[in-house]
């Protein structure tokens, strides 16, 4: 899998998990560009983001993310 | 030297006029000069502790390179002592004599004699503040949000920043540190804007919350002679208290800020149009909350999310309990948070702690009945978390709520009224005029540029000569003692 097809799965997540087709992530989105993205939202978005890629993050990696490329090679890096 | 007061003036014009004159576009001398006045303003409230806020300055300003160049196991390591020194700085100064003495309670309630002295420790102002500021620095530089910076004066000057070292707003670093390592120059759309922040800071402050001081104390210091009546009126009066005064100081502290180049973190944001308790704590000293949402909320929330609601309701509750402790050591304060926590189990079983709806209003701008209502059971929620909030002990807040249910002579209103209904009609008007600008940083930002000259300087004439003639005698802030 590459960076591109982590990036499809993960927005089609968010649009699932925040009912909102119309979300499109690319590497350097944050939370400030998704509207209903917030700490709450967060949680959710990270436990189907596991539960799809069947990986576990650490705390310390969720807290640590700045926009979604981080995310996405950190998903990368646990499917490697 | 409190910030309304004429000592702070002269204080604050001297500092203003080397600000921007003789050091003019010198960023770094002008971060010595505010370095040198917070200090010499910290100094002035509680100089023996001058060597204990420079002190933990130094170390955690070496923290944060360590954290940045040390390997992971390191870094985790620097920044677990550095958490354990700040939360450590807190539990000796302000909790270390509450466990000792509840440990004695425990011991002697279950027969064990327990006999053991309390240590006389002072109590450092604005220390729930400047820790929480060393906290948040070493965790951003170790979850690589930013970089440690080499300045120290820079660095000092984020935790000791004057206008709040003392109550906050509690600024996070990411935000903070670069404006003071930026040019800055006297801008005068923001300082007027800041000025106004500050006229109605006072306002809110001296006007209504000193006002309320003097009607609420008495019935506090007197509640088996209250009436139901006045008990309910007296708790309600105390939120409006507790709301101008804390929004007031905050204001204050902004306007000063704005004046300096400095754009402060908000604090409040009309907390009182809220609808349920989880908006109101978006909106409710928010600097503090959004902290522990960061730093408490966030990592208990990662910890638990395989629990679903169970582990949400969990961080929630903890994390109020936290925010309850953190106004000190009493187990009134660990009730509050628990009250408030308990409250958001309705909202996240029922889904609507997770929906955000936005507020609508008819054409005049007025709310509809459904949301007045809701407005309303809020604010009577968060008015009886305050009655255990201002108790001096659980037992006193259990008078008090017994006071509410005495019905014998539930009407005698034992306040006096020609002392409550110039301040009432002061109240209608600060909400009204909130209510309507709500939408902006504070009433007064933009309503009067809108308006014509003379209706605006009018208007500052008004609310200066009522701070003239309304202001009782000068009380201190609530929010000193925290």
């Amino acid at each position: 899998m590459n960076q591109q097809d982590v990036l499809n799965q993960v927005q089609e997540i968010f649009q699932d998990q925040l009912d909102d087709e119309s979300i499109i992530l690319t590497n350097e989105s944050t939370a400030n560009d998704v509207d209903d993205w917030d700490s709450l939202t967060h949680i959710m978005l990270v436990v189907a983001i596991e539960k799809q890629f069947k990986i576990k993050f650490t705390s310390m990696e969720i807290l640590s993310w700045r926009n979604v490329g981080e995310m996405i090679d950190n998903i990368l890096n646990k499917l490697n | 030297m409190l910030v309304n007061s004429l000592n702070f003036l002269i204080f604050f014009g001297i500092v203003f006029f080397i600000y921007y004159i003789p050091l003019k576009e010198k960023t770094k001398s002008q971060n010595w000069l505010l370095f040198v006045a917070s200090y010499v303003f910290y100094g002035i409230a509680a100089w023996q502790m001058i060597p204990l806020l420079f002190t933990a300055t130094t170390i955690f300003y070496f923290l944060g390179f360590a954290i940045r160049r040390g390997n992971e196991k390191k870094a985790s390591l620097l920044t677990t002592l550095g958490v354990c020194i700040g939360v450590g700085l807190l539990l000796y100064f302000k909790y270390l004599n509450f466990f000792i003495q509840s440990f004695a309670d425990l011991f002697n309630t279950i027969g064990l004699k327990a006999n053991w002295g309390t240590f006389n420790i002072i109590l450092p102002l604005g220390i729930s503040f400047f820790t929480f500021r060393l906290i948040s620095y070493i965790i951003e530089v170790r979850r690589g949000k930013m970089v440690p910076t080499k300045d120290f004066v820079v660095f000092a000057n984020y935790i000791a920043f004057f206008p709040t070292i003392m109550s906050g707003p509690i600024d996070r670093p990411n935000s903070f540190i670069p404006q003071l390592t930026n040019k800055r120059t006297f801008n005068y759309g923001l300082a007027s804007d800041g000025c106004r922040q500050i006229i109605w800071g006072m306002s809110k402050k001296m006007i209504i919350a000193d006002n309320l001081a003097t009607i609420v104390n008495p019935v506090w210091a007197d509640i088996p002679n209250q009436s139901g009546s006045t008990l309910f009126i007296t708790a309600i009066l105390y939120s409006i208290q507790m709301y101008t005064d804390f929004s007031g100081y905050s204001d204050m502290a902004i306007g000063i800020g704005k004046i300096l180049g400095f754009r402060i973190t908000k604090n409040f944001n009309y907390p009182y149009f809220t609808r349920n308790v989880s908006e109101y704590w978006r909106n409710w000293h928010m600097s503090l909350t959004s902290w522990l949402t960061d730093y408490v909320f966030m990592p208990l929330n990662v910890k638990f999310r395989d629990l679903g609601n169970f582990g949400l309701i969990l961080a929630i509750i903890i994390n109020m309990v936290v925010v309850g402790l953190w106004h000190g050591a009493n187990w009134t304060f660990a009730l509050f948070g628990l009250y408030h926590g308990l409250l958001f189990i309705p909202l996240i079983l029922s889904g609507s702690f997770f929906k955000k709806k936005k507020l609508k209003t008819n054409k005049l701008g007025i709310p509809y009945l459904k949301d007045v209502l809701k407005m309303l059971g809020t604010f009577l929620l968060v008015t009886l978390g305050l009655v255990i909030f201002r108790a001096d002990n659980i037992g006193q807040f259990w008078d008090y709520i017994n006071g509410f249910f005495n019905f014998s002579n539930f009407f005698k209103l034992t306040l006096d009224k020609k002392e409550l209904v110039p301040l009432a009609l002061f109240i209608v008007i600060m909400f009204i005029l909130e209510w309507f600008e709500r939408g902006k940083e504070f009433a007064l930002s933009t309503f009067l540029t809108k308006n014509n000259i003379v209706f605006r300087w009018s208007f500052y004439f008004f609310l200066i000569v009522m701070l003239f003639v309304m202001s009782s005698k000068q009380q201190e802030f609530i929010y000193f003692q925290f």
